[in-house]
């Protein structure tokens, strides 16, 4: 009997010390990469190989991806190096594929994304001073991108569009008499978009007139739209500019006033602003014209384009009429004022800049690359003024290039304006940055519950039970952050 | 006497049938649902009025067949085909085998196999996904369809009691008149049992079929490739707003195991 368990033992111990043999092979390999990057950038092309590359879903339907690597493959036909679709998934995971080899070469995410990568050495940083678009990218831009090690500041992505929440409404559905009721300052632009007590007004008129239409409708859940709110009466993410987590300045200044405006939006909207529901079905009823108005991102004006099309060719138009009719008619423009006060129903309020939560997505090189260099030109290529411009025309993005947004003027220019100004608080790149949106969730989820509670139940009944609130959140992404250290 | 007895067999027939009737429509409803929520010719769920799409068109099969930039869902189809063939075959070939083993022949590691084999069946099958996961890149076989394909075959036999318990049934004086007829174990197997356990067989292999044609945790894990993707995991990355594509999708993978 000893001796057969001995014989199993001796079985299970060979196997384990295969295995680790195996995994150590591998980990030494990545990490020999890692310690090396100083030296990977050496400016010569590896040729004749190929890249893969990781883009959103938005660029390879609207077909701009294919034209970037065809001009790229182009260029670059003389050196053999091709770039392909990684074809994976968007929401990819780097840090576990990677080091196995399943990873792409080139990806394009959000700067949190990306930041959270560097942190754990999936993500090359960059010799950014060699690159073409270098100059034209603001300093704000680039310290998205930014991560310090040992003292030294290394940058880990090249920034290609600002993301930050726009409101999207329909000219349309405006009331026919607007210019007479809803443009006081007689500049041909509706109230209603330049300032949120008149938004306010104008969704309790538009619901009241017909119960089954809203104004202004968005999920409050979600963090990265509400938090702006908070922004604008003194609130912030972390100390230090974003980068101290022990400071958590979600309650910070008047930002209760903040969340008393998303309390009163809440009452002017349905239950859905709870959950995600608006966020998702925000599309087709912009369309259909149930709302009148939403937040989202830049990029997803593609999709709003598309929804309404389809709903003017249910309508009977052809399809040139009704593509003619949706850009007339589908507008992307920057946040209305916020009252000092936070009292949406105070008559002729002081007003104030809405600030907002944002975040620069970017390209970045794994650190499991094969083909640093030619992965490098291969971002070259990508954020040159040709490949920015065409992103833009494709897809409507916000460009981080000074030059394209100038030329392009309007919103582009608006929103880098934002951006300088700081009217667009953009995402931490330190990892606790994850911590925050479970926390900020439960509050707003709470919040926007509380429009639907009964008087005897409501929680947040003043501004000091909001702060009240606030401040636990802080307190709840601060215990998140140093438990899960 | 007569009259009353028929009336009570009448109710009884009668309430029976009511019971089955709500019972059973309680079960379609989903699947009628989904089914008409694949006609939407909105392609978004919030369009419904209701429990039911407004206006219904064959648009949606159409573009899960012909918009194949994003979403190529006859690959995926394929694919999931090729790895719910390639185990039903493999896997059913190796639980035949393991349980007309564990039936037929006495050896002395028999009892002790058996007892093992139930204990781990015990376990559910995702505790093992990680390792998995790591064994499958040591042996570059994740992006891998027969990667799939070895596992599915691979754990199969696990489940070989079913089967055992068939062959259990069937008389062993066969195999010893075979064997006084100068049969060799082969040919008792191949030619005398085999033929006996058609039904068995089916079963196993409507088993071994099913399971990967609709498993999502597995091609998951290994298959990073979007045209590798299984059904069951290209459903899953659709947007959120191709909703009608999703009930298409869906719909149109079960004509398979309908038809089995």
């Amino acid at each position: 009997m000893k001796r057969k368990i001995a014989m199993a033992l001796v079985a299970v111990m060979s196997l384990s010390l295969l295995n680790g043999c195996g995994g150590d092979a591998k980990k030494s390999d990545s990490a020999s990469e890692g310690a090396a990057t100083s030296g990977i950038f050496s400016g010569e092309l590896e040729e004749n190989v190929t890249i893969q590359v990781l883009e959103n879903d938005t660029a390879i339907s609207k077909g701009y991806f294919s034209q970037l690597i065809e001009a790229f493959n182009k260029e670059y036909e003389q050196y053999g190096i091709t770039a392909v679709d990684a074809n994976m998934d968007q929401y990819l995971d780097l840090a576990n594929d990677g080091p196995y080899g399943y990873g792409p070469d080139v990806l394009y995410q959000a700067n949190d994304v990306i930041m959270q990568y560097a942190q754990g050495k999936h993500i090359l940083p960059l010799p950014v001073e060699k690159l073409d678009s270098y100059s034209q990218i603001p300093e704000a831009a680039w310290q998205a991108y930014m991560v310090s090690v040992d003292g030294n500041t290394y940058t880990c992505g090249v920034p290609v569009n600002v993301q930050a929440p726009m409101l999207y409404y329909r000219k349309d559905l405006l009331p026919e008499d607007w210019k007479e009721s809803w443009d006081a300052n007689s500049n041909d632009i509706p109230d209603m978009i330049e300032d949120w007590k008149n938004m306010y007004d104008f969704s309790v008129q538009r619901h009241q007139e017909n119960p089954s239409q809203y104004g202004y409708m968005k999920s409050l859940y979600d963090v990265y739209f509400s938090s702006g709110f908070l922004f604008s009466y003194g609130g912030y993410i972390f100390g230090d500019n974003n980068t101290n987590p022990e400071d958590i300045g979600f309650a910070a200044g008047d930002s209760a006033k903040g969340a008393w405006i998303l309390s009163q939006l809440a009452g002017i909207m349905n239950e859905d602003c709870i959950d995600d529901t608006i966020t998702t079905n925000a599309y087709s009823k912009l369309a259909d014209g149930t709302y009148f108005a939403t937040l989202s991102t830049p990029d997803t004006y593609s999709t709003f384009y598309d929804e309404l099309v389809n709903e003017y060719v249910g309508q009977g138009l052809n399809q040139e009429e009704a593509q003619k009719k949706a850009e007339e008619n589908l507008v992307m423009t920057g946040l209305p004022k916020l009252p000092e006060s936070g009292n949406l129903t105070e008559d002729n309020p002081k007003l104030v800049d809405s600030k907002t939560m944002g975040g620069v997505n970017g390209y970045a090189i794994s650190s499991y690359t094969k083909y640093p260099n030619a992965c490098l030109a291969f971002v070259n290529f990508a954020t040159s003024y040709e490949m920015i411009m065409l992103r833009n025309e494709t897809l409507g993005i916000a460009p981080a290039r000074e030059d394209v947004a100038s030329d392009l003027g309007g919103l582009s220019e608006a929103m880098y304006e934002e951006l300088d100004k700081g009217n667009i608080v953009l995402m931490p790149s330190i990892k606790e940055v994850s911590q925050i949106w479970t926390p900020g969730q439960t509050f707003f989820t709470d919040l926007a519950k509380d429009a639907f509670r009964s008087e005897a139940e409501k929680k947040y009944k003043d501004l000091d039970s909001m702060e009240a609130g606030l401040e636990d959140m802080c307190n709840q992404i601060h215990d998140a952050i140093y438990t899960l250290e | 006497m007569m009259k009353k007895h028929s009336f009570g067999k009448a109710f009884d027939v009668a309430w029976t049938y009511a019971l089955l009737i709500v019972v059973g429509f309680i079960f379609f409803f989903p699947c009628l649902w989904i089914v008409l929520a694949s006609f939407s010719k909105s392609g978004s769920i919030y369009s419904f009025e209701g429990f039911f799409p407004t206006t219904y068109s064959i648009d949606t099969f159409k573009k899960l067949f012909t918009d194949t930039t994003m979403y190529n869902y006859p690959r995926w189809f394929f694919n999931t085909l090729f790895v719910a063939a390639g185990s039903c075959i493999l896997g059913t070939f190796l639980t035949i085998l393991t349980a007309y083993t564990m039936s037929r022949f006495e050896f002395r590691a028999r009892k002790p196999m058996m007892k093992t084999t139930m204990v781990l069946g015990m376990f559910p099958s995702f505790m093992g996904m990680t390792a998995v996961y790591i064994l499958m890149t040591q042996f570059g076989l994740i992006n891998q369809i027969w990667g799939l394909i070895l596992i599915y075959a691979a754990g199969a036999p696990m489940g070989y009691l079913t089967q055992k318990g068939f062959f259990d049934t069937i008389p062993k004086a066969i195999d010893e008149a075979a064997k006084i007829d100068g049969a060799n174990s082969a040919q008792i197997f191949w030619k005398i049992n085999l033929p006996l356990s058609k039904p068995i067989i089916v079963y196993t292999a409507l088993t071994s079929f099913t399971w990967p044609w609709s498993d999502f945790i597995l091609p998951k894990l290994l298959l990073k490739e979007k045209d590798l993707y299984t059904v069951a995991v290209g459903l899953m990355s659709l947007d959120e707003t191709e909703f009608s594509r999703f009930a298409a999708g869906s719909v149109f993978i079960a004509v398979p195991i309908v038809i089995l």
